[in-house]
């Protein structure tokens, strides 16, 4: 892949020559990418999931997946860890925990103001795993909706269903009594 | 707006709180004295400082409890069910299941309707030739 200030456009043109004459005589187009692909120098990937906190260098305060004994808290403290997340609580610890770093930060100003560093850097941390969690409740959100859509289908088919076999036995009803008339005409 | 939405507008809302009272809070505190040996401070204006510097801290903290509590209440009113991914999979495989059958019974009944109405405008139109036939001709 070769940069230039202002790059020629590419030579691929020549090859659509007889496009005109012979639609087959020219390439495919390219199949859609799979995987990463780099765009004006940058990487992008389209497996579109959210990278957890680690690889974003964020320390993660709250319990992971099915690994046991994993730190959980900047106190160094090991903690048995559940296999899943429960986000109820998870979030309400969270909210506490700022809440008091919060309080931390106001005596800290008011008795050493130097020190406001570590106790700002505690309290970004704290956000950026709240929005990390919240963030990850989102698939489980799509899944939850696209239930409901099913529910909805299904209810409005059963519906249709209906509907048109009321219309059947109306339309039967009405042919036989015509027919009941002219018989007894 | 969605609960996880309403969830993230709170978790901006308390950052902003915060920052807003400690912002305010810092510049609007009048001086420390620091040593007896420098003079007092000079007083302040009565008007603007004995009024707001009091009452400032006091209702952004409330602010910002309120705000925590609210963000409480919608952790709590989230429709969370701990079944987790797996189970939300096979509802889900469920459901589309259910959806094909229903799907195809509606499609039998459809096409049952189309016929039967086929052939009462097929014998509709036998009739009305038969009538236009049986009329004399002026």
């Amino acid at each position: 892949m070769s940069t230039a200030t202002y790059p020629p456009p590419p030579p691929f043109y020549r090859l659509y020559k007889d496009y005109l004459q012979d639609p087959k005589s020219a390439p495919e187009p390219p199949p859609p990418i799979e995987g990463t692909y780099v765009l004006f120098g940058s990487n992008y990937t389209t497996d579109d999931v959210l990278p957890n906190l680690e690889e974003q260098g964020v320390r993660q305060l709250y319990p992971k997946g099915p690994n046991v004994g994993k730190i959980r808290s900047y106190s160094q403290k090991a903690v048995f860890v559940p296999t899943v997340i429960y986000f109820k609580k998870e979030l309400r610890a969270l909210n506490r925990e700022l809440q008091l770093h919060i309080l931390e930060l106001a005596d800290v100003l008011v008795e050493r103001p130097s020190q406001y560093a570590r106790r700002v850097e505690e309290i970004s941390l704290i956000f950026k795993n709240l929005h990390h969690l919240l963030n990850s409740l989102r698939p489980h959100q799509a899944r939850a909706t696209l239930i409901h859509i099913l529910e909805l289908q299904i209810q409005r088919r059963k519906q249709a269903i209906e509907d048109i076999k009321r219309r059947r036995e109306e339309a039967q009803k009405l042919l036989k009594e015509a027919l009941g008339t002219l018989e007894g005409q | 707006m969605d609960i996880i939405s309403q969830l993230q507008e709170q978790v901006n809302t308390i950052a902003a709180l915060a920052f807003n009272t400690f912002g305010t809070l810092q510049r609007d505190a009048p001086p420390v004295r620091l040593s007896p040996n420098y003079p007092e401070p000079p007083p302040a204006n009565p008007t603007e400082d004995s009024t707001n510097v009091a009452e400032q801290p006091k209702q952004m903290s409330a602010a910002f409890v309120k705000a925590a509590k609210q963000f409480d209440a919608l952790v709590a009113a989230l429709p969370l069910s701990d079944g987790g991914e797996e189970a939300q999979l096979k509802r889900i495989a469920e459901l589309q299941a259910e959806n094909d059958a229903v799907g195809q019974e509606l499609q039998k009944q459809l096409e049952a309707a189309e016929k039967e109405l086929k052939q009462v405008q097929e014998l509709f139109n036998q009739a009305t030739d038969n009538c236009l036939n049986l009329k004399k001709p002026e």
